[in-house]
C-alpha cells in the first residue's frame, strides 16, 4: 500500500506506529493490573459518554437533560523506540458496553484473553468474539493467589480452544510474567499472519 | 462510572457544538495525529485545539490526545476532526495491522517486549 509511506507535511523518516493490542475476559479478573504492570506510564483513563441504554451517544444536544453513564477505558503504552508504540487496551467488561468492542478491535494485532480458573466462563463471551472476527488471541490464565491451578489442557478442552490457540499461566501483577504473555501473543499474531510459503 | 453531573456535559456540548462524532473520513484510536508545520502559531482557537497543536508537533496517537486533554475519546474525535477540516493536523489513515509489521518491526516489538 502506497500510503504505508510517511505522510506528507511530516519530517519523520519512518511512519510512527501504534500497535493495539486488547486485553479481554471478565469483570474484575485483572486486565487493569495487568495494563498496570507492564505500562510505562500509569495507565492512562479516558471516558466514553454513554446514553442510558448503554449505546455511544450521537448527539450531545439535550444530553443534559438524559441520564448518561461514562464507561472508562483503560489503557497502557510500551515506547519500543521513538515512533513505534503498543498500546495496551482494557476493554470494558461488562456486557453492555460490547459495542465498543467491534471499534476497538479494528485493526488490532491481537488481544489477550484472561482467564480466571474459579469462573472459567466469564471469558467465553471473549473466546467467541475473537474466534468469530479471525482476531489472534492467546488465552492468559491468572493465577491468583489460593486459585485453583488448572492444567493448561484443561483450560484448552473447557474453553473449546483450538489446539493452536496458546495458553499462558501467568501472575498478572509480575512484569515477567505479563512480558511473556504478550510475547507468545506478538509471536503467535505475526506468525500466523505469515503466507505459508515453504514450511516452518 | 456514572456521572449524574450535567455541568461537564454542557461543556463538551460547547466544544464539540453538540457533535459526537467527528467530521469526514474515521479514524482509529491509535491512528497517529501531526501537527501541519506552523499551524500552531494561529492565536484564535480555543485551548483544547491550542494543546493538540503543540502536543501533536511530536506524532502522537489519538488516544494519548485524549488522555491528555483529559476528555472523552469521541469529544476528542470531533475536535481532531474539525482540525483536520481545517488543515491544521494530519491523521493518518487506518491501515490493517498485518500490512503494517513487516520483520524488521516484528523483531524490534520482540526485543523491546524482552528488554523491559
Amino acid at each position: 500500500m502506497g500510503y504505508a509511506a510517511s505522510e506528507p507535511g511530516t519530517t519523520a523518516v519512518a511512519p510512527a506506529l501504534a500497535i493495539k493490542i486488547l486485553i479481554a475476559g471478565g469483570f474484575g479478573v485483572g486486565k487493569t493490573t495487568m495494563v498496570g504492570t507492564i505500562s510505562e506510564i500509569r495507565p492512562l483513563h479516558t471516558e466514553e459518554l454513554l446514553s442510558e441504554r448503554g449505546v455511544g451517544v450521537d448527539d450531545l444536544s439535550g444530553v443534559e437533560s438524559k441520564t448518561t453513564t461514562t464507561v472508562a477505558l483503560d489503557f497502557g503504552r510500551i515506547t519500543i523506540r521513538d515512533g513505534l508504540w503498543l498500546y495496551l487496551f482494557g476493554t470494558p467488561g461488562q456486557d453492555r458496553f460490547w459495542f465498543m468492542w467491534d471499534e476497538l478491535a479494528l485493526g488490532a494485532l491481537g488481544a489477550v484473553v484472561l482467564a480466571d480458573t474459579r469462573r472459567l466462563q466469564e471469558c467465553f463471551p471473549a473466546v467467541d468474539y475473537f474466534e468469530q472476527r479471525g482476531i489472534p488471541f492467546v488465552v492468559a490464565v491468572n493465577c491468583f493467589d489460593g486459585a485453583r491451578r488448572y492444567e493448561p489442557a484443561k483450560v484448552r478442552r473447557a474453553l473449546g480452544l483450538s489446539e493452536t490457540t496458546p495458553i499462558v499461566l501467568c501472575d498478572v501483577r509480575r512484569r515477567d510474567s505479563v512480558k511473556e504473555v504478550l510475547t507468545t501473543l506478538v509471536t503467535y499474531a505475526v506468525e500466523g499472519a505469515r503466507p505459508p510459503a515453504g514450511r516452518r | 462510572m456514572t456521572g449524574e453531573d450535567p455541568g461537564p456535559l454542557i461543556r463538551l456540548y460547547g466544544l464539540t457544538g453538540g457533535r459526537a462524532r467527528p467530521q469526514g473520513e474515521t479514524f482509529d484510536l491509535v491512528a497517529i495525529v501531526v501537527t501541519v508545520a506552523g499551524s500552531h502559531e494561529f492565536a484564535d482557537l480555543i485551548p483544547e485545539h491550542r494543546a493538540v497543536l503543540s502536543l501533536c508537533r511530536r506524532p502522537t496517537p489519538v488516544a494519548d490526545v485524549a488522555a491528555h486533554l483529559r476528555l472523552p475519546l469521541n469529544i476528542t474525535r470531533v475536535i481532531l476532526g474539525d482540525l483536520r477540516r481545517e488543515g491544521l493536523v494530519t491523521i493518518e489513515r487506518p491501515r490493517p495491522v498485518a500490512q503494517t509489521i513487516d520483520e524488521r518491526i516484528y523483531r524490534e516489538v520482540l526485543h523491546g517486549l524482552r528488554s523491559l
